[in-house]
C-alpha cells in the first residue's frame, strides 16, 4: 500500500524529499563549516607571525633594546641541536612554523660606504628531518608574511646555488648604501668577515628594515657561536584562553591533577609554552600577547558569529521542511477521507501517512547530507583554499533534527486529517 | 435554426472511440436529458457541449459559431458568454461566501453586481444564506448556489452534470423544481444524469451507449407531473 | 461594484479565510526574508565589527620625526591626528624614551600617556594596576633584573648626556608589572609629566596610533600626514595592517559565501512551499476557467495574492531579520549593529519576486490543464 502511494504520488513525494534534502544540506553545510571555522581562521591568523617566543632563561635583553651596549655576552644561549624537539611535544601537530634566531652587531660595507647594522641569522625555508622520520620546511618565510619583497626574491636555502653565502637586506640599509639585489656586500664582525650575495630587499615596516638577514650558520660563524641560538619564534595553533589556562599560566603547580591533565592536553598557548620549555634546555617560552590575545578574541567572535548564523539557518530549514510537510499532508485530505470511508482506523491512517513521509524524509536527508557536505567543501575551497573536515557527529545531529522536524511537520496535519469526517471529504467540501 | 447543432461528431482517445458519429440538435428553450451508463460517452459529450473540449471529427455549431474551429481562447469566451455550468461536486470556491461565489461568475463575464447576485440567490431560495461559506451550507444549499452562479450571466444554455448525484431526495426535488421553473422562463437546459427520475422529468431524453445514441424519446407526459 | 473591488475582495477573502495555509506561506516568506535581511546586515557590518576586534593587535600606524629639525612633540602629534577621520580614530599614544639609572643600572624608560597606551596596546597584561602620576609600570624582564615588585619603590636618576649637571632624582612606586611576551617587557613606563620632571622637555621618539580603517584609508591618512610637512612622518605597521586585511578579507568572504548559500537554499525552500500552496488549488483554477476566466486573469489573481503575501511576509521578515542581526551583534560584538535602510525595500522586492516566481510556475502549469479533467475529480 505504501509502495502504491509512492508510485502514484511520486511528484508530491519528490517535492517533500527535495525540501528535506535542501534543509538537510543547509544544516549539514553550516554545522560542518561551524565546527571547522576555528581551525580555518586560526590558520589564517598565522599571517600575524609567531605567537610564542622562546628565549634563554637568563637572557641578556640589553641588545634587543635601544642598542645600549654591543652584545654584553653573559653566555646564555639555546642549543640549535634541540630545535627538532619542538616538533615532538604533545601538541607537535599544532606547531605550524618555527624559526631560530641569532644576531650580532656587524659592519656592512658596500660600494657606496659602510654602516653599523644588526646581522640576524635565521632559517628561511629550512628543510628539517625529524627523528620521527617526518620532514618539514620551516623558517621566516612563513613567519614574516607581511614582508614586501621590493627587489629580488625570497632567499631559499634549498635552491640557492651561488658560491657566496646569501642574505636579505632591509629596505633602510638598502637605501642608505644603495644596495640592489644581486649585489655582493661584505659584513665584518670582531670574529671575521664574509662576502654575502644579496638575494632580495625587503620592507617590513618595523625595525627589521635596518637589519640584514642571513642564514643561521653564516651568522653563527661570524659571531663565533656555533650551534647556539639567541631565540626561537614559534607559530602554533592555539585554543582561546579560559580561566583554567589563565590560572595555569601563572603557576601550573597550583592545579589539581585532573585540572593539570585537562590543561596539558588542551592547546592553550600556556600549555604549549610549558611543553616547549620541557624539551628545550634552560629556556623560557612566553606567549606574544599582541598575537596570542588578539587571536583568542577573533577566534571566539568568529565562532560565536558562525554559531548564531548556523542556528538561524537551522531554524530556517526546519520551518521550510515543516511547512512543506504540513502543506502536502493536508493536500491529501480526500485520499485519507476515502481510506477512512473504507474502514481504515485512525492509527492505520496515521501510520500510513507517517511511514510515507518518513521514508521520503530519510531519502531526502541522505541526499541532502551529501549535498550539504559538498556545499561545505565549496565554502572551504573558496574562502580558505582548503577542504572542510568531515565531522562525524554532525550526522546524528542532522538525523535527529530531520526526524524531529518531519514529525513536527506531519503531526498537526495528521491531527487535522483525523478529525475529518469521511463523508464531508468525499462530498467535496 | 437550432440553438445547438452537433453534426456527425466523434471523439477518439487513441484506440477508444468515446463518441462515435453523433448528430443532435437542441432547440432554444428545450429541456434535454442525456442518460446512459458509465463509459457511454456522457461526460465527453457534456464537455464538448460545455465548450471544455473539442471533437476529433465533426462540427459543433452553437448559436451560429463552429466551436470545433475555435482556439482555446475563443472557447473560453464562448463558455463565459453562453454556457452556465452546474457540477455534481458543486465546485464552489471554499473561501468565498455564497454571494461572492456567484459574483465570481459575474466578475469573469462582465461586472460584479452584488444586488443582482443576491437576487439570483433569492431565486433559488438562499437569500438568508448569502453570507455563509460553502462549509457552512448543506449539500443541497451548495448545489443551489452553484445553480445561481450558472444563471447569473443569463446563459444561452444551462448545462448540468449529475446535478443531483450528491444530494438526498428532498434536495433532489428542490433542484428539479428549480429546473422546472427555469424551463418555464424559457431557459435551455441540458442535464446529464444516470438517475431515471431526473431524466424522466425532461422534455426529451437521449440515451447513449458505447458512444452512440441508442434512444431518442420525447416525453409525452411532459408538463403533466 | 467595480472589477478592481471584486479583485481585492477575492484576494483578501483568500488570505483571511484560508488562514492556516496563508500562515504556512507567510511563515515561510517571513523566515526567508528574515534570513535575507539579517544575514546581509551582518555581512555589511562584519568588516566594521571585526575590524574593531582586530584593533586588539594594537597600533597600526606609527608617527616618527621626519628629521627636518621641526619639533616632534605632543602638539605635533595631535596636529597629525587631525588628518584622521574622528569616526575611525581610536587612540594615539606618544612615547619618549630616555635612559635613566636605577640602582646605578641603565634602564630605558618611556614617558607616555598611560590612558591612551591602554587603548593602543590592548594586549598589555598588567599584574597590579595602571600607574598614576609618581607611579611606574615596569616590564617583566626589567622587574626581574632590578628585583622590583608591585608596591616597591625606587629612585630613578637622570643625567644629561654631557654629564655636566648634577643628576636629577625622583622617587617612584611600582604600580604594576607589564607582561607582553615582546620587547615592551624590557622597559619602564611612566607618565610623560613624570619623565619631563627629571629629563626636561624634549621630542617624542614615536607615537603609536590605532585606527579602525581599511588599508587604503590608512595609506591615504599616512600620506596626508606625511605631506602636511609638520615635522611628522607617518608609517603603517605592515605586520598589523597587511595581516589584518588578509584575515579580514577571508572572514568577509566566509560570511559572504555562507550568506549566499543560506540565501539560495532558503529561497528554494520558500519557493517550494509557495509552489505546494498554489498547487493544491489546481481545482479552483480549473473551476475559474470553466466559469470563463481567461488565462491572464487567473495569473493576475494568483500573482496578486502572491505579491500581497510577499509584501507582508517581506516586511515582517525584514524587521525580524534586523532584530536577529541586532541580537547577533550585541551578543557577539557587544555593540549595536549599523542598519542598512536600503535593505528594507530590497528585502521586500526580493520576497515579492521569489514569491511571485514561485506562484507563477505552478499557476502556469495549472492553467494549461483541461478544466474538464480537474473538475471531474482526480
Amino acid at each position: 500500500m505504501i509502495k502504491g502511494a509512492f508510485t502514484r504520488q511520486w511528484k508530491k513525494m519528490i517535492m517533500i524529499a527535495l525540501t528535506v534534502a535542501l534543509g538537510t544540506s543547509l544544516a549539514t553545510a553550516m554545522l560542518n563549516v561551524m565546527m571547522d571555522v576555528s581551525d580555518k581562521v586560526n590558520q589564517e591568523l598565522k599571517t600575524y607571525g609567531a605567537n610564542i617566543t622562546v628565549v634563554p632563561k637568563s637572557a641578556s635583553v640589553m641588545d634587543s633594546l635601544y642598542e645600549i651596549e654591543n652584545g654584553a655576552d653573559d653566555g646564555a644561549y639555546l642549543k640549535e641541536s634541540e630545535l627538532g624537539n619542538i616538533k615532538t611535544i604533545f601538541w607537535a601537530f599544532n606547531i605550524v612554523d618555527f624559526a631560530p634566531f641569532i644576531d650580532t652587531k656587524a659592519t656592512v660595507s658596500a660600494d657606496s660606504g659602510e654602516k653599523e647594522i644588526t646581522l640576524v641569522g635565521t632559517w628561511f625555508d629550512h628543510h628539517l628531518e625529524l627523528p620521527t622520520g617526518e620532514t618539514l620546511n620551516t623558517g621566516v618565510r612563513s613567519l614574516r608574511t607581511w614582508w614586501d619583497i621590493s627587489e629580488g626574491d625570497w632567499l631559499s636555502e634549498q635552491t640557492y646555488t651561488g658560491t657566496e653565502k646569501p642574505c636579505m637586506v632591509g629596505e633602510g640599509i638598502a637605501k642608505t648604501l644603495s644596495v640592489k639585489s644581486g649585489d655582493i656586500i661584505t659584513v665584518s664582525t670582531t670574529h671575521g668577515s664574509e662576502r654575502l650575495y644579496v638575494a632580495g630587499i625587503f620592507s617590513s615596516g618595523d625595525t627589521a628594515d635596518d637589519e640584514i638577514y642571513a642564514s643561521l650558520d653564516t651568522v653563527q660563524a661570524l659571531s663565533d657561536k656555533d650551534g647556539l641560538l639567541s631565540s626561537i619564534e614559534v607559530s602554533a595553533l592555539t585554543t582561546p584562553d579560559n580561566e583554567l589556562a589563565i590560572k595555569a599560566a601563572k603557576d601550573p603547580g597550583s592545579l589539581t591533577i585532573a585540572q593539570y591533565e585537562t590543561w596539558y592536553c588542551t592547546a592553550y598557548v600556556s600549555s604549549i609554552c610549558y611543553q616547549i620549555q620541557e624539551v628545550i634546555t634552560d629556556s623560557v617560552a612566553s606567549p606574544v600577547r599582541q598575537v596570542a590575545d588578539s587571536e583568542g578574541a577573533i577566534l571566539e567572535k568568529t565562532h560565536l558569529l558562525m554559531v548564531l548564523i548556523t542556528i538561524l539557518s537551522l531554524v530556517g530549514s526546519a520551518l521550510g521542511i515543516t511547512n512543506l510537510v504540513t502543506a502536502s499532508v493536508m493536500e491529501r485530505s480526500s485520499e485519507i477521507g476515502l481510506l477512512k470511508a473504507i474502514g481504515a482506523k485512525n492509527g492505520a491512517v496515521s501510520a500510513l501517512v507517517l511511514t510515507e513521509v518518513m521514508i521520503t524524509g530519510i531519502v531526502g536527508a541522505v541526499i541532502g547530507y551529501f549535498a550539504g557536505f559538498g556545499f561545505a567543501q565549496i565554502i572551504g575551497q573558496t574562502v580558505f583554499g582548503s577542504s572542510i573536515e568531515m565531522k562525524l557527529f554532525v550526522i546524528p545531529i542532522v538525523a535527529v533534527l530531520v526526524i524531529a522536524v518531519v514529525l513536527a511537520g506531519s503531526l498537526p496535519a495528521i491531527r487535522m486529517l483525523l478529525r475529518l469526517r469521511p463523508a464531508e471529504v468525499l462530498h467535496g467540501r | 435554426m437550432s440553438l445547438l447543432q452537433l453534426k456527425n461528431i466523434s471523439k477518439i482517445y487513441g484506440e477508444l472511440k468515446a463518441l462515435d458519429d453523433i448528430s443532435l440538435e437542441v432547440e432554444n428553450g428545450e429541456w434535454l436529458a442525456i442518460m446512459g451508463p458509465s463509459g457511454s460517452g456522457k461526460s465527453t459529450l457534456m464537455n464538448i457541449i460545455g465548450c471544455m473540449d473539442k471533437p476529433s471529427l465533426g462540427e459543433v455549431i452553437l448559436d451560429g459559431r463552429d466551436i470545433a474551429k475555435e482556439s482555446d481562447k475563443g472557447l473560453t469566451e464562448i463558455r463565459r458568454d453562453k454556457i452556465g455550468l452546474i457540477f455534481q461536486q458543486f465546485h464552489l470556491v471554499n473561501y468565498l461566501t455564497a454571494v461572492e461565489n456567484v459574483m465570481v461568475a459575474q466578475y469573469y463575464h462582465s461586472m460584479p453586481d452584488e444586488k443582482e447576485a443576491l437576487e439570483a440567490l433569492e431565486r433559488v431560495g438562499l437569500k438568508d444564506r448569502a453570507k455563509h461559506l460553502p462549509s457552512q451550507l448543506s449539500g443541497g444549499e451548495q448545489q443551489r448556489v452553484c445553480i445561481a452562479r450558472a444563471l447569473i450571466n443569463h446563459p444561452e444554455i444551462v448545462l448540468a452534470d449529475e446535478p443531483t448525484g450528491n444530494l438526498d431526495e428532498a434536495n433532489e426535488n428542490i433542484v428539479i423544481d428549480i429546473f422546472k421553473q427555469l424551463h418555464k422562463e424559457g431557459t435551455t437546459l441540458i442535464v446529464v444524469t444516470h438517475d431515471p427520475e431526473v431524466g424522466e422529468v425532461a422534455q426529451r431524453m437521449i440515451v447513449l451507449d458505447h458512444g452512440r445514441i441508442k434512444e431518442n424519446t420525447i416525453n409525452k407526459n411532459f408538463g403533466n407531473t | 461594484m467595480t472589477k478592481q473591488k471584486m479583485f481585492l475582495r477575492m484576494i483578501t477573502a483568500s488570505l483571511i479565510r484560508r488562514r492556516s495555509r496563508m500562515i504556512v506561506a507567510l511563515l515561510a516568506i517571513s523566515v526567508g526574508a528574515a534570513i535575507l535581511s539579517g544575514l546581509v546586515t551582518i555581512y555589511y557590518d562584519v568588516p566594521r565589527q571585526m575590524g574593531a576586534q582586530f584593533r586588539n593587535y594594537g597600533a597600526n600606524m606609527i608617527l616618527v620625526s621626519s628629521g627636518d629639525g621641526k619639533d616632534f612633540d605632543v602638539t605635533a602629534m595631535n596636529e597629525a591626528v587631525s588628518h584622521i577621520s574622528p569616526e575611525s580614530f581610536l587612540g594615539a599614544t606618544p612615547y619618549r624614551y630616555e635612559t635613566v639609572r636605577i640602582h646605578d643600572q641603565p634602564v630605558v624608560t618611556a614617558g607616555t600617556d598611560i590612558k591612551s597606551a591602554g587603548i593602543t596596546s590592548p594586549y598589555w597584561h598588567i599584574e597590579g594596576a595602571w600607574p598614576a602620576e609618581g607611579e611606574a609600570l615596569v616590564g617583566k624582564t626589567e622587574a626581574e633584573h632590578l628585583g622590583l615588585k608591585t608596591g616597591s619603590s625606587f629612585t630613578m636618576s637622570y643625567a644629561d648626556e654631557s654629564n655636566e649637571k648634577e643628576p636629577v632624582e625622583r622617587d617612584m612606586v611600582v604600580s604594576g608589572i607589564l607582561e607582553t611576551g615582546g620587547s615592551e617587557e624590557d622597559y619602564i613606563y611612566i607618565e610623560m609629566s613624570d619623565l619631563e620632571s627629571i629629563a626636561g622637555s624634549g621630542d617624542l621618539d614615536v607615537a603609536e596610533l590605532s585606527i579602525s580603517a581599511s588599508q587604503e584609508e590608512l595609506t591615504a591618512a599616512a600620506d596626508s600626514i606625511t605631506s602636511a610637512d609638520n615635522g611628522v612622518s607617518a608609517r603603517l605597521v605592515k605586520r598589523v595592517t597587511q595581516s589584518e586585511s588578509t584575515v579580514l578579507t577571508k572572514l568577509q568572504a566566509l560570511v559572504f559565501i555562507v550568506t549566499a548559500v543560506v540565501l539560495v537554499l532558503t529561497m528554494i525552500c520558500v519557493a517550494t512551499t509557495m509552489t505546494a500552496v498554489v498547487t493544491e488549488r489546481r481545482k479552483e483554477i480549473g473551476l475559474r476557467k470553466s466559469l470563463g476566466a481567461s488565462d491572464r486573469s487567473i495569473i493576475v489573481e494568483f500573482m496578486g495574492e502572491g505579491l500581497l503575501l510577499g509584501c507582508i511576509g517581506g516586511l515582517a521578515g525584514a524587521l525580524l531579520g534586523f532584530v536577529f542581526a541586532e541580537f547577533v551583534s550585541v551578543n557577539v560584538f557587544s555593540s549595536s549593529i549599523r542598519f542598512q535602510p536600503l535593505l528594507l525595500p530590497v528585502t521586500m522586492i526580493v520576497s515579492v519576486a521569489v514569491t511571485g516566481l514561485a506562484c507563477l510556475m505552478p499557476v502556469r502549469s495549472a492553467i494549461d490543464i483541461d478544466p474538464a479533467l480537474v473538475l471531474k475529480g482526480e
